[in-house]
């Protein structure tokens, strides 16, 4: 163990983790969110069991009648695909509590007087932030990793498929991009309690964000999908072939733009676009390997680190407001 | 080179939001060893001042030499060599009295935080309340956790801001007790408090401040003198009140 008096950035954020692990808030909302996402993964993955177990009686059968097996077509199971409603949890859910973790940690500081008792310190302000907001990142990657263990788990033994080595490289890959996204929200949720003179108007603030990147903007983006508007889709539904798809597409290039536009301003859109197409829950992308799909979709973790770095960057930048040191009602 | 002889040396120290002025330049010598009351009424400026001298805020105007560090030019070497017990504080809730005081000991930098930690905890006879969360304490336990914080790493200079605030007579009795102890030791005491009892009793020097100004400032020893009888204190305390009433 380091000498932790020469490291206060670690000092204080080991500090939040002890806390977190102690904090009952912390526990029930990853409890939530971890059941939220199981509720899917559970009936994805009895329907997947049946389909196994289905293919793996007419195999037997086959075997005992001294066929081959490969008289019948092996079903392609997706594991991962179930995840859908993991991805959608996080998102929304998951976001939430982002947001309530960031203002709990301003709020508290500020409630116990602890901030200024922190800032008469010898230590440079921006590092007590870096602190802060270090914290934040690891309290979203440990809910997220209890989160996605249990999803994979279950998922790992009901669904008897079982995952491989590769789908957990790809968990792995969705996991940190998952962090990232909530330590976001997180850093929303702090910085806006901590600079607003009563924290619990910094929560409305960051709520009001939320409603408008995390559930506001893709949903416009999908409604002002042409190809939305019927169920199936437009050009399925009129049977219109993919070239003459294309020409009509290219006649609404400006609009396409704006369309597209909307829907990466949103934080939520990159997660979603980069998990589907790693957990292969978007068709296009299901069995693709994965340095085809980071190729294609590595912008995606550009934008959201960009984002993050961008955010993390004007909190650390922007002073501490002195007469935020104490909690207002 | 700073001056050695003086804890606290301010000059036309000033804070202002927008028009309206706080505390108005105040300049103000403390020796070191000193026990200093400064008093006022609530809101005359008594915390802005403790905000501004610990750094807390930034001021408007003027400067500060405190415990040899400059305000303005070395406020990390000031942070070090201060130690602060803001009014009602709670600390962490969920923490245990040592790891509460673990914490505070690492980011002032200490080594030997859990040496200091076990002196300090001895020093103030809270040992038996080591293993314990703050968060079941009462207020006067809460206190003297709050103090160890305040003066684990050796400061100086103390600030205590209302230290006695909300204390039974006790409480308020121990609290006076560690001041001496400490001021013994060598450390100067920075005390806003508006009870004057506390005052006659614990301070060496005294100052008042009313609406942001200073309107005295002199050592207990020539109040007493001045106003000639054991209530003189709160003779000076009302008369300044009434001054300030009648401008």
């Amino acid at each position: 163990m380091p000498d932790l008096a020469r490291f206060p950035i670690l000092t204080i954020a080991l500090r939040d983790a002890r806390e977190a692990l102690r904090d009952r808030f912390v526990l029930i909302a990853t409890l939530a969110l971890a059941a939220a996402a199981l509720v899917s993964v559970l009936s994805g993955a009895a329907a997947l069991h049946g389909d196994a177990t289905t293919y793996a009686a007419a195999r037997d059968q086959l075997l005992a009648l001294g066929r081959s097996a490969s008289d019948i077509a092996a079903p392609e199971l997706w594991p991962l695909k179930l995840l859908r409603g993991t991805i959608e949890q996080i998102e929304i859910m998951g976001a939430v509590i982002a947001l309530i973790a960031g203002y709990r940690a301003a709020a508290a500081e500020r409630g116990r007087q602890t901030l200024a008792l922190i800032l008469t310190r010898p230590v440079p302000r921006w590092k007590v932030l870096a602190a802060k907001l270090i914290g934040g990142v690891g309290l979203s990657a440990g809910a997220l990793a209890v989160v996605f263990a249990v999803s994979a788990t279950l998922l790992h033994l009901l669904s008897g498929v079982g995952l491989t080595l590769n789908d957990l490289g790809r968990l792995a890959l969705v996991w940190v991009m998952a962090t990232l996204y909530l330590s976001c929200l997180y850093t929303v949720g702090f910085a806006l309690s901590l600079w607003l003179r009563r924290p619990a108007a910094g929560l409305i603030y960051a709520f009001a964000f939320w409603l408008l990147l995390v559930l506001v903007a893709p949903q416009i983006g999908d409604t002002m999908d042409p190809d939305n508007q019927v169920s199936g889709g437009v050009f399925a539904a009129l049977s219109i072939p993919r070239v003459e798809q294309d020409r009509i597409k290219a006649g609404f290039a400006g609009y396409e733009f704006f369309r597209n536009g909307i829907e990466v301003a949103s934080i939520t859109k990159h997660l979603e676009r980069f998990s589907f197409a790693v957990l292969g829950i978007k068709d296009t992308y299901t069995g693709r390997p994965i340095s085809e799909i980071w190729a294609e979709r590595r912008g995606d973790v550009l934008f959201l680190f960009l984002f993050t770095l961008g955010l993390s960057a004007i909190v650390l930048l922007r002073p501490i407001d002195p007469d935020r040191l104490t909690q207002e009602i | 080179m700073p001056d050695q002889s003086l804890a606290l040396s301010v000059r036309g120290l000033t804070k202002r939001y927008g028009d309206t002025t706080v505390l108005h330049p105040l300049t103000l010598d403390i020796p070191d060893g000193e026990v200093f009351g400064f008093l006022g009424h609530n809101g005359a400026g008594k915390t802005t001042t403790i905000r501004l001298l610990t750094t807390l805020l930034p001021p408007s105007g003027g400067t500060a030499e405190v415990a040899g560090h400059d305000l303005r030019t070395d406020p990390l070497g000031l942070r070090g060599a201060i130690g602060y017990l803001p009014e009602n504080v709670r600390l962490y809730d969920r923490f245990t009295t040592r790891e509460n005081l673990m914490f505070f000991a690492r980011l002032s930098g200490l080594s030997d935080a859990a040496d200091r930690v076990g002196r300090t905890m001895a020093f103030l006879g809270i040992e038996p309340l080591a293993e314990r969360r703050v968060g079941t304490f009462s207020k006067g336990m809460r206190q003297r956790v709050g103090l160890a914080q305040a003066i684990l790493h050796d400061p100086s200079l103390l600030f205590l801001d209302e230290p006695t605030s909300g204390l039974d007579p006790m409480g308020v009795r121990l609290l006076r007790d560690i001041i001496e102890q400490l001021n013994a030791r060598g450390m100067t005491i920075f005390m806003n408090t508006h009870l004057l009892s506390e005052v006659s009793r614990t301070c060496s020097s005294i100052a008042v401040l009313a609406h942001g100004k200073l309107v005295f400032q002199g050592q207990m020893d020539a109040v007493t003198e001045r106003y000639g009888d054991d209530r003189a204190l709160e003779a000076l305390y009302l008369g300044v009140g009434e001054q300030e009433s009648a401008a």
